[in-house]
């Protein structure tokens, strides 16, 4: 009887023991990857779309706050394949960026099956606002920025400070327009005018899309298309919002559309340890090896000196 | 008391274990291991993998999201080396698992003692991962048509389950 007492004994403790072990494994993982353990809860994901619009976040943004169309879309998916999620919140503070990255995550929240609100907080302008526009609802405070309907693309020139330093800009090309946009030399009116009609189409889109995303005439959005922000109250009077307030109003539109009471739960990419350790060992290489001062002079591609935005 | 020693009572020997109460005893530990490792572990689960009306939404989900597939690989692994601890320590120690331990059955070596690479090679199922995963199928059809019941796994690892009766 006392050996069978022993043995149950000895089991209790192996349980105990597993148990333990079990625990400070899942804490280890989560840990590791950044997995919240507060759960996710509610019916409602809000998704943050803060600072610079991305595509994906590299080294020179690591000072910056950005926000990167990769994750951003993962997050949309996850949400929307997520049976408990009922809407999708996007908490916009952003003046924009890429053009590209704001048409991917237009597009992503496009796809999504879920109610969608987004929601601009202080500012909302250029891609944020492609990405707003493309949700059912929008909601923006009144004295918040959006709009700025336009794109923008620039470069530093050096032309002129190598000139005065006497240093010459030898042109080695294969192909009349490859340098086209290099920061040692001007443009030529030709390349000038090739680039304003780049831009003249990325502009074209970006309207053709807030047409339809905001069921407009598209005439009247060319005529709103100039570039310029509008605050919110004035957004809302030429249809770029559909109402005006803030969290409140967020939550009774959702509330009216999936009939139930509305519960946050907060989407967004948790940095777990070995991503915090890897951006500090970034941090570190990039003050090495790259310094500030060298890829002005690394970067004498198109694609890196010349950055358009929308 | 001379009479009982005649009749042999109070005695016990062992014999081939009943399949059905290798079974249940399996699924008690099954249970055991979901509540002590699997439980804690399925918040992280659940955090990862989004609630799908369908196990072939799930299937696509994680088709589409490699990158949590493989993460959920390893977490299974680690799941599966806690299994194979409960069982090898429990069986090296006690012969013996808690479901066994209700039903009297007892993990025997058909050679010496028990060691720890026969334990590890009887719980080589608990491994989720291809070609081990077929265990699941082949291990239980291959108890029904061996003589003293062994699954392949008891066969390779030179070992059996069996009863103790008492008289």
């Amino acid at each position: 009887m006392k050996q069978q007492k022993n043995r149950w004994w000895y089991v209790f403790k192996m349980i105990i023991g597993l148990t333990i072990l079990g625990f400070l494994i899942s804490i280890l993982i989560s840990a590791f990857i950044g997995t919240d353990f507060r759960g996710l809860d509610g019916n409602v994901a809000v998704i943050d779309i803060t600072g610079t619009i991305v595509a994906e976040k590299d080294v020179d943004f690591l000072f910056e706050d950005v926000t990167s169309s990769d994750e951003i879309s993962k997050l949309i998916r996850k949400a929307d394949r997520t049976a408990r999620i009922k809407a999708i919140v996007f908490k916009i503070n952003s003046p924009g960026g890429s053009a590209v990255a704001s048409e991917e995550i237009a597009n992503e929240i496009k796809k999504t099956n879920k109610t969608t609100v987004a929601w601009i907080r202080e500012i909302g302008t250029s891609g944020a606002y492609w990405v707003a526009s493309s949700a059912d609802y929008v909601i923006a405070n009144r004295m918040s920025i959006t709009g700025s309907i336009g794109v923008i693309a620039s470069y530093l020139g050096f032309s002129g400070f190598l000139e005065e330093y006497n240093v010459t800009y030898e042109r080695l090309v294969a192909g009349n327009l490859k340098d086209m946009g290099i920061p040692f030399k001007e443009l030529t009116p030709e390349e000038r005018a090739l680039f304003e009609k780049s831009l003249d189409s990325i502009h074209n889109y970006f309207i053709e899309e807030v047409a339809e995303n905001r069921n407009l005439r598209k005439k009247d959005v060319e005529k709103i298309a100039t570039g310029m922000f509008y605050l919110g109250v004035e957004a809302k009077e030429l249809g770029l919002v559909d109402e005006l307030g803030s969290k409140e109003e967020v939550i009774n539109y959702i509330e009216k559309q999936i009939g139930e009471e509305v519960d946050l739960v907060e989407y967004k990419k948790e940095r777990g340890l070995l991503s915090s350790l890897s951006q500090v060992i970034n941090e570190k290489f990039f003050y090495i090896g790259k310094g500030f001062g060298n890829s002005f002079f690394t970067k004498a591609r198109l694609a890196d000196s010349v950055s358009i935005s929308t | 008391m001379q009479f009982m020693n005649k009749l042999n009572l109070g005695k016990t020997f062992l014999a081939q274990a009943s399949v059905l109460k290798r079974i249940i005893a399996f699924f008690i530990d099954f249970l055991i291991i979901y509540v002590i490792i699997l439980f804690p572990l399925k918040r992280i689960f659940n955090n990862i993998i989004p609630e799908t009306g369908s196990f072939s939404e799930t299937v696509n989900f994680l088709n589409n999201n490699a990158e949590y597939s493989t993460f959920i690989t390893v977490i299974m692994l680690l799941v599966a080396v806690l299994a194979i601890l409960y069982f090898v320590i429990l069986e090296k120690k006690l012969s013996q698992t808690p479901g066994k331990m209700l039903f009297n059955l007892y993990v025997k070596s058909q050679t010496k003692d028990l060691n720890y690479w026969q334990l590890f090679v009887r719980s080589m199922f608990l491994i989720p991962v291809f070609p081990f995963v077929l265990l699941w199928i082949i291990d239980p059809i291959v108890m029904l048509f061996t003589k003293e019941n062994q699954r392949l796994l008891e066969i390779l690892s030179k070992t059996k389950v069996v009863e103790k009766y008492k008289i």
